[in-house]
């Protein structure tokens, strides 16, 4: 049995024991001390998605993001280089901007004055050598640089770790199937306005699964869509095609249809662009292209993304949504929603594609709407007590067994990744677990190695 | 001419103030009691249903309206489906349904661009309860409406809602506003 007292190192050796037979005991998903521990060694120490290089359009452009609690204010410099730092003054430590977006050449704290300018710099201090005479050295005094920020394919991290591996490194073989969806049309993506944001009830982990995870949900919890045409019209649809499981927590759906090609080639995009897509994507990146209805999955370890086929009024779209589930607690997320489509698109083809996605993603979303509830369900009980205590079969472990012993990896899959030849299996929901269990028992469980 | 000042400039008369005030008081009950069918029957078909987005901007930096992203971006056939959506079995996020109001006040009625419409402002507060939660939900902002008649009947013939907050604090939008 599993009685959870605290997040010690025995409560750890269990909690493991559990996710190997693919068992996720309930009490992890909102308890604080494992919430802390995440909030340290996971926030902490991952590259985090701030935003899109779109966002910044010239010199002086900025705007303000959040790496869990830390502030981050993000700027392009005069030279065109992007640039982080935590949005605090380096005086009395007050928020520094609190704009959404602008443009400046300095920002200016509204409590003693001190200003910075785009590379950080402390450049004004009021009445300076009246009240700090010749000693204070202003080098000293710049904003604190966020230690790492790097970009892919437009998309900006940044991590809170001086350690941290390169980006590149990080996102491993998720980079290929991102070339599929960013680098496939001369240009790149551009966000369009601005992210919508909301908070909703729920943990940042189970939201991360069912984006980046969960296609068996879509059937059920989706259903409404389906019947109303939003969704393609076979209830299964969510189940053909492939989970890809990447390394570091990584991985996707690639969603077909049941003769294992999409009926909507290259996502309904124009035939026009299809030459550039060509050009700009391998062979085997066209193939799985061409052929896919959805793509749908997640970044380690809380950046989501979806590129599927919807339309209110009857007319399907591809559009690209990435999302961050930034922690506010244990059992409260601030959703942040950027919609992205193909700079290269023909202007009806962006404007017919963004009412898609209002029409199915987003606090409005006829599809996301209904996720919201379940997220909400889950953790309204997650802190009972019988959830410290429960074995396979009585149910507070969270069964984490669909497709094992049915569906093994395929051979020959064109894409990098161990390919299951169905989406309805947790194998990826798995090894996000082992990468989030790794994380957060690094130091603890293996204390007694770390010290002889 | 802002649309601020047209409202200082222009009074309507307190008849068709009251009638106008009394529909969108209509609306809301149909709204607050599930009677979506008939709430749509209240839109024109040439409508046009927005929800832009509110942000937190300087003031040197303009508007803190995005107009670009919308939480809504309908017209009367997206919300038939919208609509359409909450009579399926499976709208699990209305089902058990949430106890809703919608408080609407400060109205401001002017004459439109032709002679049948009228230009209509509202402030909205909106409160839901949702399953045994003690806490309610609540979203504020305001409304710019066409209102026109359209064989002796009154209809909404656009709407641009507003909203306050930057984050919303709404776990959904599943309610029309």
């Amino acid at each position: 049995m599993l009685v959870k007292d605290s997040v010690n190192k025995q409560t750890l050796q269990k909690l493991k024991e559990k996710l190997d037979k693919g068992l996720m005991p309930q009490w992890a998903v909102t308890d604080k001390d494992i919430y802390e521990l995440e909030r340290r060694q996971i926030f902490g120490k991952t590259w985090q998605f701030l935003g899109h290089e779109s966002e910044l359009k010239e010199p002086g452009s900025y705007v303000t993001r959040w790496i869990a609690s830390d502030p981050v204010l993000l700027v392009k410099t005069n030279s065109g280089e992007i640039k982080a730092y935590l949005n605090s003054c380096t005086h009395r430590g007050a928020h520094l901007c609190t704009a959404d977006f602008g443009k400046k050449k300095t920002f200016t704290c509204p409590y003693h004055g001190w200003s910075f300018n785009l590379e950080g710099e402390l450049v004004g201090v009021v009445s300076g050598k009246k009240v700090y005479g010749e000693k204070m050295i202003k080098d000293e005094w710049g904003l604190r640089p966020i230690p790492k920020v790097g970009m892919y394919q437009g998309l900006i991290f940044a991590s809170l770790d001086h350690q941290a591996m390169p980006l590149e490194d990080y996102l491993g073989d998720m980079k290929w199937y991102l070339d599929i969806l960013l680098g496939r049309s001369d240009g790149g993506m551009e966000v369009r306005g601005v992210p919508q944001r909301w908070t909703a009830q729920a943990n940042w982990k189970m939201t991360q699964e069912n984006f980046a995870s969960d296609p068996y949900h879509v059937q059920t919890n989706h259903r409404s869509t389906v019947e109303l045409g939003i969704s393609p019209n076979d209830p299964n649809f969510a189940s053909y095609g492939h989970q890809i499981v990447l390394g570091n927590g990584h991985g996707l759906s690639i969603m077909t249809s049941a003769t294992g090609k999409s009926p909507y080639k290259y996502q309904t995009l124009p035939e026009s662009m299809w030459p550039m897509f060509e050009r700009n994507l391998s062979p085997e990146q066209n193939e799985i292209f061409s052929n896919a209805t959805v793509f749908v999955g997640g970044m380690f370890p809380n950046l989501a993304f979806d590129s599927p086929v919807h339309g209110m009024e009857g007319e399907m779209c591809n559009y690209l949504n990435l999302r961050v589930w930034r922690p506010l607690g244990p059992d409260k997320v601030e959703i942040w929603c950027w919609f992205l489509i193909d700079k290269a698109a023909p202007e009806e083809y962006k404007e017919e594609a963004y009412k898609a996605y209002v029409g199915s993603f987003g606090p409005s979303g006829t599809l996301e709407q209904d996720d919201t509830e379940v997220w909400a369900r889950i953790i309204q009980v997650s802190d009972a007590l019988m959830m410290e205590d429960k074995e396979l079969s009585y149910n507070n472990v969270n069964n984490y067994l669909l497709g094992e012993d049915v569906f093994e990896p395929v051979e020959n899959f064109p894409g990098p990744g161990v390919a299951y030849p169905s989406t309805y299996t947790d194998n990826l929901a798995r090894s996000i677990q082992k990468r989030w269990f790794e994380l957060i028992s690094k130091g603890l469980l293996d204390e007694e190695e770390d010290s002889q | 001419m802002s649309m601020e000042l047209q409202f200082q400039n222009t009074q309507v008369n307190s008849e068709l103030q009251h009638e106008i005030t009394q529909f969108l008081y209509h609306e809301a009950y149909l709204l607050d009691h599930h009677m979506y069918q008939e709430w749509h029957d209240l839109l024109t078909d040439d409508i046009i249903y927005r929800m832009p987005l509110r942000v937190t901007t300087e003031r040197r930096d303009g508007s803190n309206i995005v107009d670009d992203m919308t939480y809504f971006e309908e017209t009367k056939k997206s919300l038939e489906t919208r609509v359409k959506r909450l009579y399926t079995n499976s709208a699990w996020v209305e089902d058990p349904r949430t106890r809703q109001r919608h408080y609407i006040t400060n109205i401001m009625v002017k004459p439109g661009a032709n002679s049948d419409e009228y230009n209509v402002r509202s402030y909205f507060y909106f409160k839901r309860s949702r399953a045994s939660e003690h806490q309610l939900e609540e979203i504020i902002g305001e409304r710019e409406d066409i209102i026109r008649k359209v064989d002796g009947q009154w209809k909404i013939a656009a709407r641009t809602i507003i909203p306050d907050q930057a984050v919303l604090t709404v776990m959904n939008l599943s309610m029309f506003l």
